[in-house]
């Protein structure tokens, strides 16, 4: 990690291909203000990523995918253009100059499209482990080949691993503007993944685990394998319930994806579109005490974690919600400046052919002391809450209404009793956060959308059976 | 610059044969240069321009049913052999695949001529379609609330070289023009949309057509806000030529695509030479439709495009092949091969699908309806793929009374399955037209064709609002 002005030994390094060498974007840089920009910005990205899909012990699908490029901006009469190359040539920066000055005269001026002002420093934050390097191709398919038959040997009513997957990825960025924005950046990270089909008396269940780290080594694969067998095997036998009032405790996965729903509801880009239901509720009660909320664009486990975002903003935590309060929302440089605020480092890129857009880093809600089982142990009469299809197109992000379908395992008298099948839970977003009553110390790195979350319980919610 | 032009074909025979090292029974390598502009006016104001230039490759070994893919934005041949290593490491090793001898490379220039290359026409006069367009939907009445108009170009220079020997060399080029408008009355809001696209240069397109294009959308939410909530019930629905046929496409089209015969995912397995719709039909897939926005000269795989008859006469007489697709049914590929770009491996896909002309007039087949529901165009819906089961929106929808379209309905859908209205169309006219749209499937996207005449389906279940 590099700060502003620094120089960066992985710029140094032999053999740095061009898109992400500061050296190379700072000549790109001044041949932009030389052209006529008022500001200029050049975004590099470099990177690797492997899919691998195993099957009954083979590969059946692998894909690597290696991506290197700039895109630049440039800022010129209040307007900005934008354009992007793979191709590192000089003919070819000299024409990504020139398109990029092109688009921004073609576009009507914006008084809130800015570039971001240079920062005082970022924090120094170890995003990559040189260890991911160190495995074959074949030492990779073998992790996901142990996964799979850790689930397979779980229990002889594993009938079917349906996905087996490994993935990982080693990326590097580099960012240089005018106003002198200069940072670097490498970061690494790797999963296991499974769903898992479990079979008995002709009914169908399924589990799914994850295991996250930044090198392969910190993967649990005979454990993920293992785990998201037993989650598909505890919901074997299930039956309908009648519809009931009760405490819903979600699961981690669960929660998780309630968060992702969540996290895009606090975005500024939402709320300045009218499509969040938080925009009037600023410094308002809108979630039970025991709500902590947290977009920590720093936490050294986090996917998501950078030193700066997209456009040069450190990243950093930035409080969403506390003790039940809403704090703000997550503002890139544009929606920043129309909202009269700095820009809390959430100006995503998804690849150099993108423009930033506001989005959450990592959602990180805190735990308690409180062990799962004990929360479990604490309910009357509820549905702990294992799966959840549908939170996403089931949920409407304006009014916070939703409805999804759920697997689960019903509780009665702090105890799980029996596993549930055709029920849904309906509520909304405002309530359920309301209605939190508990939350476990079992906190757990969900990688689709970065979010760290415990075990979830929420009071009054209806359960809708037979 | 052109990369495509200037790589060595042997080299990336090369590639292929490494690839096949230990073993496969198909390799492939495919390079593509694309480069896109798009603008955009929203609110009165241009307030996106982006575009940009990116080169790369796929390599991909097939084994089986398996496949494995790498690509990259690099071309050069450390990369090259880099990712001809990766997907022959996903084998266990064995003989080397067979890689037939480079046959002499093969272009079909002309095929869809291309007048005035975008690229060579200044910004200024794309801003002023946009204006154009803006300013014709404007004018429409104090009603239109929101005018979005939108521009997109784009050219992609791909070659392929495969271990069948053959390389193919293709260059395309698209231009398109979307409108969407808002109108509002109180509080009703009603939106309406329109497009022209097509395999072609800028001579598609000048200002009095842009304006053509968002007047058409203009007028189709104007005529909805004054629409009367859709009654519920069962009676004869006349499709509209053009959009109409977007209920083809997603209904049956997808059915007919190899992938889902193989899966067994699909109603029209096994069902070749048997009637799938009234005597009257007939439809197709022409990938080489004269400068059509879903054509090109090759598909994605270096197959020529063609025409192929899907029903002939209400029988099942085709279906979409690629490659694999085509090994797998023992048949011929059918230049269906498709892909976004050289991140993603070739699917079947659909180009240009249509229902053919008939004998009718639009007239006629209004007159002959005493009562029914006339569907000028639709809005997006949902299949269930196995069975061709459908919901789709109505987004512009009539009331047809004693012969006569009348009142403008709102809210309606229409309810059914592929098979089932197939065989309940009693008459078409022959007013074909073709409209341009972009097509999902297993996260690629890729520009279709969608079209038919004004036809009549006998019955059909209308689910309504009032």
């Amino acid at each position: 990690m590099r700060g502003p002005g620094e120089g960066s030994s992985v710029s140094d390094r032999t053999g740095t291909p061009a898109c992400v060498d500061l050296g190379a974007l700072e000549v790109l840089v001044e041949r932009a203000v030389a052209a006529g920009a008022d500001d200029a910005e050049v975004f590099g990205q470099r990177s690797v990523s492997r899919r691998i899909k195993v099957y009954g012990g083979e590969v059946e699908q692998l894909t690597q995918a290696s991506r290197s490029g700039l895109g630049v901006r440039v800022r010129r009469d209040g307007a900005i253009g934008y354009a992007y190359t793979s191709d590192m040539s000089d003919d070819s920066l000299d024409d990504v100059v020139a398109r990029a000055l092109a688009h921004a005269a073609a576009t009507d001026a914006d008084e809130d499209a800015m570039l971001a002002d240079a920062p005082d420093e970022y924090a120094g934050v170890e995003l990559y482990d040189p260890r991911l390097e160190d495995l074959s191709v074949e030492e990779k398919i073998g992790l996901a080949v142990t996964a799979e038959r850790a689930a397979l040997d779980h229990d002889p009513r594993v009938k079917l691993v349906e996905d087996t997957i490994y993935a990982d990825g080693d990326a590097e960025i580099a960012l240089v503007s005018s106003r002198g924005v200069r940072g670097t950046y490498r970061e690494s990270d790797c999963y296991v993944f499974l769903y898992v089909l479990a079979e008995e008396d002709d009914a169908v269940e399924t589990g799914i685990a994850y295991s996250v780290g930044r090198d392969p080594a910190a993967l649990d694969a005979e454990g993920c394998g293992e785990k998201a067998a037993a989650r598909a095997c505890r919901l074997l036998g299930a039956r309908p319930c009648p519809s009931f009032r009760g405490t819903a405790v979600l699961e981690p996965y669960v929660a998780a994806s309630v968060l992702t729903v969540l996290g895009a509801a606090l975005t500024a880009d939402a709320v300045q579109k009218g499509r969040s239901l938080f925009a009037p509720l600023e410094g308002r009660k809108v979630a039970s005490s025991l709500v902590t909320l947290v977009d920590d664009g720093i936490h050294p486990e986090g996917l998501a974690s950078a030193p700066f975002d997209g456009e040069g903003t450190p990243c950093g935590r930035t409080p969403l919600i506390t003790d039940g309060i809403l704090q703000g929302f997550l503002y890139d440089v544009r929606t920043g400046h129309r909202a009269g605020r700095p820009s809390t480092g959430n100006g995503h890129r998804g690849s150099y052919q993108s423009t930033p857009s506001v989005q959450p880093s990592n959602l990180v809600l805190a735990g308690s002391s409180t062990a799962a089982d004990e929360v479990v142990a604490a309910v009357e009469k509820g549905v702990l809450v294992t799966d959840a299809v549908g939170v996403h197109s089931g949920a409407n992000p304006v009014s916070g209404e939703f409805s999804v379908g759920i697997s689960g395992l019903l509780i009665e008298g702090g105890r799980l009793t029996r596993p549930l099948r055709e029920v849904t839970l309906a509520g909304d977003l405002l309530s359920m956060l309301r209605g939190i009553v508990a939350l476990g110390d079992d906190a757990e790195w969900v990688p689709s959308g970065s979010v760290l979350v415990p075990t979830v319980a929420i009071e009054d919610m209806s359960v809708a059976g037979s | 610059m052109n990369v495509v032009d200037t790589l060595d074909l042997e080299l990336l025979h090369e590639t292929v044969r490494r690839a096949l090292e230990r073993g496969g029974d198909f390799a492939e390598v495919f390079v593509e240069e694309r480069d896109t502009l798009s603008m955009r006016k929203e609110d009165g104001r241009i307030d996106q321009v982006a575009g940009g230039r990116e080169a790369g490759f796929g390599v991909r070994l097939c084994v089986g049913d398996r496949t494995y893919y790498a690509h990259s934005d690099e071309i050069d041949e450390e990369s090259l052999g880099r990712a001809a290593t990766t997907v022959a490491a996903a084998l266990e090793r064995g003989d080397a695949g067979v890689a037939q001898r480079l046959t002499t490379l093969r272009t079909d220039r002309g095929r869809h001529p291309v007048v005035v290359p975008p690229e060579t026409v200044a910004i200024e006069r794309k801003r002023a379609l946009l204006d154009a367009g803006d300013d014709a939907a404007r004018s429409a009445g104090e009603r239109i609330a929101q005018v979005t108009v939108a521009y997109g170009e784009g050219r992609r220079q791909v070659l392929v070289v495969n271990s069948l020997g053959d390389a193919v060399r293709d260059d395309r080029t698209r231009v398109r023009l979307i409108a969407h408008v808002v109108a509002r009355r109180d509080d009703v809001i009603q939106t309406g949309y329109d497009s022209i696209g097509g395999s072609t240069g800028f001579e598609l397109l000048d200002e009095e057509t842009a304006g053509t294009v968002a007047a058409a959308a203009a007028d189709k939410a104007l005529a909805m806000l004054s629409a009367r909530p859709a009654p519920a019930g069962v009676m004869p629905v006349v499709l509209a030529n053009g959009f109409g046929g977007v209920l083809f496409h997603e209904a049956c089209g997808h059915g007919l695509e190899a992938d889902t015969i193989v899966k067994g995912a699909s109603i029209y397995a096994g069902k070749m030479g048997e009637s799938v719709a009234a005597p009257i039909v007939d439809a197709y897939d022409d990938g080489g439709l004269a400068n059509g926005w879903g054509s090109a000269a090759f598909d994605d795989e270096g197959v020529p495009t063609q025409r192929t008859k899907v029903i002939d006469g209400g029988r099942l007489c085709g279906y979409l092949y690629d490659r694999l697709h085509a090994g797998r049914l023992g048949a011929r590929p059918s230049g269906n091969g498709r892909r976004q770009s050289f991140r993603h491996i070739p699917l079947p896909r659909m180009t240009t699908t249509y229902i053919g002309p008939g004998d009718s007039t639009p007239d006629e087949i209004i007159g002959a309806t005493e009562r029914g529901f006339f569907a000028r165009s639709l809005a997006g819906g949902q299949v269930e793929p196995a069975s061709g089961a459908f919901v789709f929106g109505v987004a512009e929808g009539y009331l047809i009374e004693n012969g006569r379209v009348t009142t403008p309905l709102r809210g309606a859908t229409l309810i059914g399955s592929g098979i089932e209205i197939l065989n309940r169309i009693d008459m078409v006219a022959s007013d074909m037209e073709i409209r341009t749209g972009m097509c999902g499937k297993d996260g690629q996207s890729v520009p279709v064709g969608t079209g038919q005449p004004t036809l009549r389906i006998a019955e059909m279940t209308i689910g309504g609002t009032a």
